[in-house]
């Protein structure tokens, strides 16, 4: 057939292309990607190779995964993902400690006002930016912060973490030039002044809003636009030393750092995209990776070679399921109990998550000052959720009942789907569950419109405050479920101001079990921090939330 | 050349602006329709509501949607494309990067699928009524019938973990000859074997259907009756005939590029333009997403005036302005 | 899309093949009788769901979450402990739902009416339907679903329960109605296109033929010539190409699933893939993504044999 030579062409074509890819393919595997192209030009190989591949590692390098974060100027920051780059980037006038206590950062010290309402602080008079121009002084944090609450700036959190001082409002409505109450004494000394003495107020002062920026750097950025966060001048432990949007961040330590420990990695990777990070870790391209409920499991056995390098610390956090207090029949504090106590949150944590989590009985999670294990809060018991639920009489308000959660698509998270099977099972009532955009659900939170919605609480800072006052007081923003108790309002305000720490702890326990026996929440688990780490990384403890840690860890070769 | 070419280009390139405007207004429109912004969605629970009120007043999303529109069209005709609110970097800065790495990986893509499926389709096609032709027919068929999300998870299991041959994901580029390239590092393999292999299949199959229909026309009965001399005949009137059907999908291929590769960029890891794209409409980076709906745009109606072009040249019968008709 | 246009090349059958014949030429063939009967079962199964299905869709076990085939649970069950040949019963009626859905209305309604109607009107009303088809192919369609999904899913779950409330009909606020009209609604927005230029390629061909001249000039209305006369002779076609479709709906469900474009009551083969795509879940879980994946694989895999069948017989060229 004449039209065989067309196909031996044609094949001859093919099995010549599959030879040269296959044999291409090949070189790149062996070669694990440094060879060059051409091959021809490897007298001069190490001058020309493109430089390690991805997940190589060099010496005293730290590489992990991390999350792409959305901004990382420290005005903007509103999420944990950004926060996790900027306290290693940027730094403020004062820090936590991996033990959770507040220690002095550019500070070195601080006074404070017999009536609690003046902060001194001293600045250390060592602190430079990153490129070593110029030192840091009081107006460069003046600057900062009233760039950050400036509504120019367009932040969202900024006024959330600033607005103790004094002046905030007049400054942000346009009726003052500048903030009153931060004031420069000299240049190594600032003063701010707050409203209302508070015990929180300091600790307020270590998330981003407050830290220092680079004046000359930062211009008429907003929070959406503006680029300057690509090649920050900080005064953090590291320094931002390459970024490719959503591939990968490279920190370098800064030589002249302030503090002790000075950060000792030669070089933190973070990997922004790729596969699994948990096969990563196997493939040995990344140092660290958490442990997801997948890999539990395998991890947890004593004869897997990952055991040793296995993790847990706790997280600062509580996920629950809150009800509209003021809907019927949510208004009946026996009907939000009896639904409380059918849900076994033991079997939720222990079993269905696997001890990823752990069970939450009242609000406060493990870690946190003034955690209450004996808590005197509802118990599961599900005969006798059943019988308080029945002497209600309104188990039929309840079916068709929906849980407002955020979401596009898909399937509702496992969580809140077993948390109904429970209510199904135990009370026999049916609850539904509907997902909304993230800004329709927390509009309707804001506006009451709800029956039941769920939610997650991660902590700014460890004091109860953040999680009791923020939560439930009659007044504050973010008390969604619109509990109002004012027994716990007048105890929570008396913890404000009071200055002993015991007995502070004393008031927000009593606030705790009030809360708790109201049940306005269904308080399901508070999550851990689950992870492996190599073992010649040493001194890498996740935090229980953001906080400066790189400095840190050390690499053993 | 065939007469008329420039000014019929002209015509369809004239169109181009116009569909755009349609599909830009469109696009723009059903974002702004959103039951919220990248405000609301950056601020996050700690927010104020009237705090994100005043930043969405003074960013104008509160003005009426034409107003917006408007605004945008005028920014995009001085070659402002836009700010991406999630980098706060030009739309253009953020885009081509991620363009350049989804190019990087269909391009290769759709050279080696071509390049192996047009032999083996015509090798199929001409080894019919074989014992051979259950056996392509099946291999054809079967790759081009798994959905991308059900292979891609498989696949990586195999290679990944099972076989341990290659890393889990992601994307790694390195400097050669002065360009940014990625689709060396052993990283691309795996995406490209998992778009490459329903491509082949699916063009292989394409491939045979066409040439058999050929090899059944009468003039080539004729041609291969007349004897060897005819072989030119055979390959001309083969490969010419087939290719123009074949050509279209190749214009789908290269116009499908900006969201085509989604699913495995998503599931690999990859920061790819589909990804980003995905990413962008789950964050409202509302100029992201009008710049690539509108280069996607540009990209298909350029591809298909491309494929409508070289049907004239590939065959001359071929009235111009047909391909876009049927 | 290139689907339809593979059987647009295709030589125009003629009239005389009517469907009748189209059917007795397929029990001939083997290969196309296996296809007709994986399809069959599938679909029945799914219209049978509620007699069939060991457990309800949304039946937990908790305490037996994530376990591979035992006697209980015939494939296993997922992390929530819902069975898993119960929950692929029960996609098999969502996929039957949303395959009738968009053929009826994007295949049908919008396809084959504006594509009779481009075809044999012409002039303004064919460059009109032609031109909206060419904006509908031109713009990257997966992203367009996406932002029509982020921008109206919340409004149509509104609007459903609005409509709901006033009309008193409670299933349609019933949430899952409105998941379902979009899915369907979106698969049909962007897939008329292929079918009515498929439709409109075969009537500009026919419509000065001997017997439309005659039936035009003993003066029948437009609607009794486009359906009467032209519809009959490009059915056949139309088998084709519609054949076709169902698999790719079948297919396009799973990816709009995995982006979030997807029904969130009921099960569905692309929620069950979607979940389970993670490389850790298949690692640890292979039967989740392999149990729904066969299914949605074989009804592919049978819709494209089907259409390659019937392509076969249709085409003079090949008999």
């Amino acid at each position: 057939m004449e039209s065989r030579r067309l196909v031996y062409v044609l094949t001859g074509i093919a099995v010549a292309l599959i030879l040269v890819l296959g044999g291409l393919t090949l070189i790149v595997v062996a070669g694990g990607g440094d060879d060059d192209d051409g091959g021809s030009s490897a007298q001069n190989g190490d001058d020309e190779s493109p430089g390690p591949d991805l997940g190589e590692r060099v010496q005293g390098e730290l590489r992990l995964f991390g999350p792409d974060p959305l901004s990382i100027d420290p005005a903007c920051a509103s999420d944990a993902g950004s926060a996790e780059y900027i306290v290693e980037i940027f730094s403020g006038l004062v820090s936590f400690d991996r033990d959770l206590k507040v220690i002095p950062d550019i500070a070195e010290k601080w006074d404070v006002s017999p009536d609690g309402k003046v902060y001194t602080f001293h600045l250390r008079t060592n602190v430079t930016f990153h490129d070593n121009s110029r030192r840091v002084t009081a107006d460069d944090f003046k600057f900062s912060m009233e760039r950050a609450l400036n509504p120019s700036t367009q932040s969202t959190v900024a006024e959330v973490y600033l607005d103790d001082i004094v002046g905030v409002d007049d400054f942000i409505n346009g009726d003052a030039e500048e903030v009153t109450g931060i004031k420069v004494v000299n240049p190594d000394t600032l003063e701010l002044t707050i409203n209302e003495p508070s015990e929180v107020f300091i600790e307020k002062l270590t998330y981003p809003t407050a830290y220092v920026v680079d004046s000359r750097e930062v211009g008429d950025s907003t929070c959406f636009e503006g680029n300057w966060t690509l090649t920050p001048n900080g005064t953090g432990p590291f320094k931002l030393a390459d970024w490719e949007l959503g591939t990968k961040i490279v920190l370098e330590p800064n030589e002249n750092f302030y503090l002790d420990p000075k950060p000792s990695l030669a070089r933190v990777t973070y990997i922004l995209s790729g596969g699994s990070s948990f096969t990563m870790y196997e493939n040995d391209e990344v140092d660290l990776t958490g442990v997801g409920i997948n890999n539990i499991e395998s991890v947890r056995e004593t004869s897997n070679p990952l055991n040793a390098e296995y993790h847990q610390s706790p997280s600062l956090d509580v996920f629950y399921i809150g009800f509209n207090v003021n809907r019927p029949p949510f208004d009946d504090p026996d009907v939000r109990k009896a639904l409380n106590m059918a849900v076994d949150k033991e079997f939720l944590a222990n079993e269905f998550l696997m001890k990823l989590a752990s069970p939450a009985k009242g609000i406060l999670p493990p870690g946190m000052p003034g955690y209450n294990e004996d808590l005197d809060a509802p118990e599961f018991d599900k005969d006798a959720a059943s019988e308080l639920l029945d002497s209600t009489g309104k188990k039929d308000e309840l079916d068709g009942l929906k849980i407002l959660t955020s979401g596009q698509g898909a399937a509702p998270s496992d969580i809140l789907q077993a948390v109904v099977a429970m209510w199904e099972e135990n009370l026999g009532i049916t609850i539904e569950i509907e997902q909304e955009d993230f800004g329709l659900f927390l509009r309707d939170l804001d506006e009451g419109n709800f029956d039941l919605f769920s939610l997650g609480w991660i902590a700014d800072y460890p004091d109860p405050q953040n999680f009791l006052d923020i939560k439930f007081h009659s007044d504050s923003a973010n008390n969604e479920t619109g509990y109002s108790n004012a027994e716990v309002d007048d105890l929570l305000e008396q913890a404000r101001a009071e200055k002993d720490e015991a007995k502070r702890l004393e008031l927000y326990g009593q606030a705790e079990e009030l809360i708790a026996n109201d049940a306005p929440w269904v308080p399901l688990y508070h999550g851990t921090n689950s992870y492996l780490v190599k073992p010649y990384v040493e001194g890498y403890d996740v935090p229980a939330f953001v906080l400066p840690n790189l400095r840190y860890v050390t690499i053993k070769e | 050349m065939p007469s008329g070419l420039a000014s019929y280009i002209i015509r369809r390139l004239a169109v181009i602006p116009l569909v755009l405007l349609v599909v830009s207004f469109v696009t723009f429109s059903l974002g702004r329709f959103a039951p919220s912004d990248y405000v609301e969605l950056q601020a996050g629970p700690r927010a104020k509501p009237e705090t994100i009120e005043r930043i969405r007043e003074d960013r104008g999303l509160n003005d009426p949607v034409y107003e917006q529109y408007v605004r945008y069209l005028g920014n995009f005709l001085t070659g402002d494309f836009g700010t991406s609110t999630k980098y706060r970097l030009p739309v253009e800065d953020v885009i081509l990067p991620k363009l350049w790495i989804t190019v990087q990986l269909n391009v290769v893509v759709v050279i080696i699928s071509w390049l192996i499926a047009l032999p083996i389709g015509t090798w199929a096609a001409l080894r019919r009524g074989t014992w051979l032709d259950p056996l392509t027919i099946g291999l054809f068929l079967v790759p081009a019938s798994i959905p991308v999300l059900v292979a891609t998870p498989i696949i990586q299991w195999l290679l990944v973990v099972k076989l341990s041959l290659l890393p889990s994901g992601g994307w790694s580029d390195a400097e050669y000859f002065g360009i940014e390239l990625g689709i060396f590092s052993k990283r691309a393999i795996m995406p490209v074997l998992i778009m490459a292999v329903p491509s082949i299949a699916g063009i292989a199959r394409y491939m045979r259907t066409q040439v058999i229909d050929v090899l059944d026309q009468d003039f080539v009965r004729t041609a291969k009756a007349k004897g060897l001399a005819a072989n030119v005949v055979v390959v001309r009137h083969v490969i010419r005939n087939a290719m123009l059907p074949i050509i279209t999908l190749f214009g789908f291929e290269l116009a499908a590029l900006t969201a085509g590769s989604i699913f495995v960029e998503t599931l690999l890891g990859i920061p790819g333009i589909g990804q980003f794209a995905f990413e962008a409409v789950n964050t409202r980076d509302y100029d992201v997403i009008m710049a690539v709906v509108m280069l996607g745009s540009v990209m298909f109606m350029t591809a298909m005036l491309i494929v409508d072009v070289a049907y004239g040249f590939i065959d001359p019968r071929v009235r111009l302005g047909e391909g876009l008709k049927e | 899309m290139s689907t339809f246009e593979s059987v647009a090349q295709a030589p125009f059958a003629p009239a005389a093949s009517g469907v009748p014949r189209l059917l007795r030429r397929i029990i001939t063939r083997p290969v196309a009788v296996g296809a007709i009967m994986v399809i069959v079962a599938i679909y029945m199964a799914g219209i049978l769901a509620p007699l069939i299905a060991p457990h309800g869709f949304n039946e937990t076990d908790l305490m037996h979450g994530n376990e591979g085939p035992s006697s209980a649970h015939l494939l296993g069950t997922d992390r929530l402990g819902h069975d898993l040949l119960s929950r692929s019963i029960w996609s098999a009626q969502t996929t039957v739902i949303i395959s009738v859905a968009t053929l009826i209305n994007g295949g049908l309604i919008m396809g084959v009416s504006l594509g009779l109607l481009a075809g044999y009107r012409r002039g303004t009303t064919d460059f009109a339907i032609m031109r909206l088809g060419d904006i509908f192919h031109s713009v990257p369609t997966i992203l367009l679903l996406l932002i029509i999904n982020a921008s109206l899913r919340d409004r149509v779950e509104l609007w459903a329960e609005q409509i709901s409330d006033f009309t008193g009909i409670g299933w349609i606020g019933e949430s899952g109605m409105a998941s379902y009209f979009l899915v369907f609604g979106t698969l049909s927005l962007f897939g008329w296109v292929g079918i009515a230029r498929l439709v409109r390629s075969q009537v500009l061909a026919l419509r000065e033929s001997q017997y439309v001249i005659s039936a035009r000039a003993s003066g029948a209305s437009t609607g009794r010539i486009l359906f009467r006369h032209l519809l009959p002779n490009v059915s056949n076609l139309l088998i084709v190409a519609l054949t076709i479709s169902l698999g790719g709906v079948a297919a396009a469900e799973v990816g709009l699933s995995f982006l979030g474009i997807g029904i969130q009551d009921r099960p569905t083969f692309g929620l069950m893939i979607a979940e389970a795509v993670g490389l850790q879940n298949v690692r640890e879980h292979t039967h989740l993504i392999l149990v729904p994946g066969a299914v949605i694989v074989a009804l592919v895999l049978s819709f494209n044999l089907l259409g390659d069948q019937l392509t076969d017989i249709l085409s003079p060229r090949r008999r």
